[in-house]
């Protein structure tokens, strides 16, 4: 079987205008969600080694919830079951602002931020419990050298895993067309049923999100160069 | 609440019948299709060592549902026959693991000694021989916590294939809420569901983590 290849799909109207759109809403979507992913992910992660019981506890709960259901089950449980829990005027006020997005925003960053987490508590580990104690030691309080001193130090060390949770991010929010965003792969099945040109359409879609990863890796991997913790590598290399 | 009950039955059957036999056919068939592209990515060839690295990135790099999309609209238009909407989900399920694989047995692989090979080159086996024998069984037993994990993955990933239709958990609950219009019990007992059988593998895997540090260091202290 012969397959006819016509790449001008791709930059003919109307679907050169939907496809600039549904690159910039997964572009949009991705940053969103990790911003949040990384806020939450930080101050979970830290959390867990709270002195407090409680904390700790509720810490490992996020953790695990999160973790532990599939991306898809959340968010069709942010769509379809959390505006029912609201009284119907908020509910429609909620669909008119876009719960599509909204919804996918808040999975994506709760079910990232289970794993950011994860990677804060590894480092947590890795930072020299010298560190921890000269922190307290000058006075600071069990918050305060961890604001200032430790989860800085985290951080930095756990910048190369970040950067697959930042890739893995972009990937994920693929998902968000079960819920009818118009994101990437979202328009590229739209191109696909309507062109009937599938070849061109997936290239396309997997050349984004293969790009988005490739920019990614390369902004985290300047961040990393210019974060490094000094002597942190060679004394882990000679241990 | 008895809606649930009522439809437990075919919620279970459709997790048993699609999510657990697609996720278990992408490992059993990708594990060892990765062993090959694992020492594939050790190889001193460079044509075998190229090939094996791009495939891995490219397939980390992209969506499952990209690798889904191709299998099930573009799959048909290369082999010339249709392809079943769960015949895809496989398909682009095991390739999507097979990259993960590969790079969770290479490090395995490099994680084994380099004198247990020389060791065994020099009793007079031959390279695949030292593989097969010497190295395989010691990196697979330092692999099964990350293999494990992997496989967890695979198994919530699996429900993606509701996207395309395939009549799996997700898609079965999407029914019954169309039927129904009971979301909030449906959706409840989906996440409930696989938050037990995910949170239980993942204890399961820091079980084994934990007996594994401790046989390490075991070892180390008697020798």
């Amino acid at each position: 079987m012969r397959i006819e290849f016509d790449w001008s799909v791709l930059w003919r109207p109307p679907f050169d205008e939907l496809i600039v759109s549904g690159i910039l809403t997964t572009i949009k979507l991705s940053l969103i969600a990790w911003v949040f992913a990384l806020i939450i992910g930080t101050l979970v992660g830290v959390a867990r080694g709270s002195p407090y019981r409680i904390v700790r506890f509720l810490a490992s709960a996020h953790v695990e919830i999160f973790r532990n259901i599939p991306l898809l089950v959340q968010l069709f449980f942010a769509y379809y079951v959390l505006p029912r829990l609201l009284p119907m005027d908020m509910r429609r006020e909620l669909f008119n602002f876009g719960w599509e997005f909204g919804s996918a925003v808040l999975t994506l960053s709760l079910y990232t931020s289970a794993k950011v987490a994860e990677h804060v508590r590894a480092g947590a580990i890795a930072v020299d419990q010298k560190i921890k104690s000269s922190a307290l030691s000058t006075g600071l309080t069990w918050t305060q050298a961890h604001v200032y001193v430790i989860t800085p130090l985290i951080l930095r060390i756990i910048t190369p895993s970040l950067t697959s949770e930042f890739v893995t991010v972009f990937k994920s929010s693929s998902i968000a067309l079960a819920v009818g965003v118009a994101e990437t792969s979202f328009l590229t099945q739209q191109l696909g049923y309507q062109t009937f040109h599938w070849v061109e359409a997936n290239a396309l879609g997997t050349a984004v999100y293969l790009t988005c990863a490739g920019l990614v890796a390369g902004l985290m991997s300047i961040i990393e160069r210019n974060t490094r913790v000094p002597g942190l590598l060679r004394r882990g290399a000679t241990d | 609440m008895s809606l649930v009950f009522d439809n437990l039955g075919g919620l279970i059957t459709a997790l048993l019948w699609v999510n657990v036999r697609m996720t278990l056919t992408a490992v059993i068939v990708g594990f060892p299709i990765a062993c090959l592209f694992a020492v594939g990515r050790l190889s001193r060839n460079p044509l075998i060592y190229y090939a094996v690295t791009v495939y891995v990135n490219v397939l980390r790099s992209s969506p499952l549902l990209m690798i889904l999309f191709w299998a099930y609209y573009t799959g048909p238009m290369v082999t010339g026959h249709s392809t079943s909407a769960y015949m895809a989900a496989v398909i682009a399920l095991t390739a999507f693991e097979v990259a993960y694989f590969t790079e969770i047995v290479r490090a395995g692989l490099q994680a084994v000694a380099s004198r247990q090979r020389r060791a065994g080159l020099a009793t007079g086996l031959s390279v695949t021989q030292v593989y097969v024998f010497i190295i395989l069984p010691q990196a697979v037993r330092k692999m099964v916590p990350s293999l494990l994990t992997q496989s967890i993955i695979a198994f919530q990933d699996s429900t993606i294939a509701s996207i395309i239709s395939v009549p799996d958990i997700v898609q079965v609950t999407t029914i019954i809420n169309a039927r129904e219009q009971r979301p909030i019990e449906l959706y409840f007992a989906l996440a409930i569901i696989f938050f037990i059988i995910c949170y239980c593998l993942s204890r399961l895997v820091d079980y084994l983590e934990a007996r594994q540090s401790r046989r390490i260091l075991g070892v180390s202290k008697t020798t």
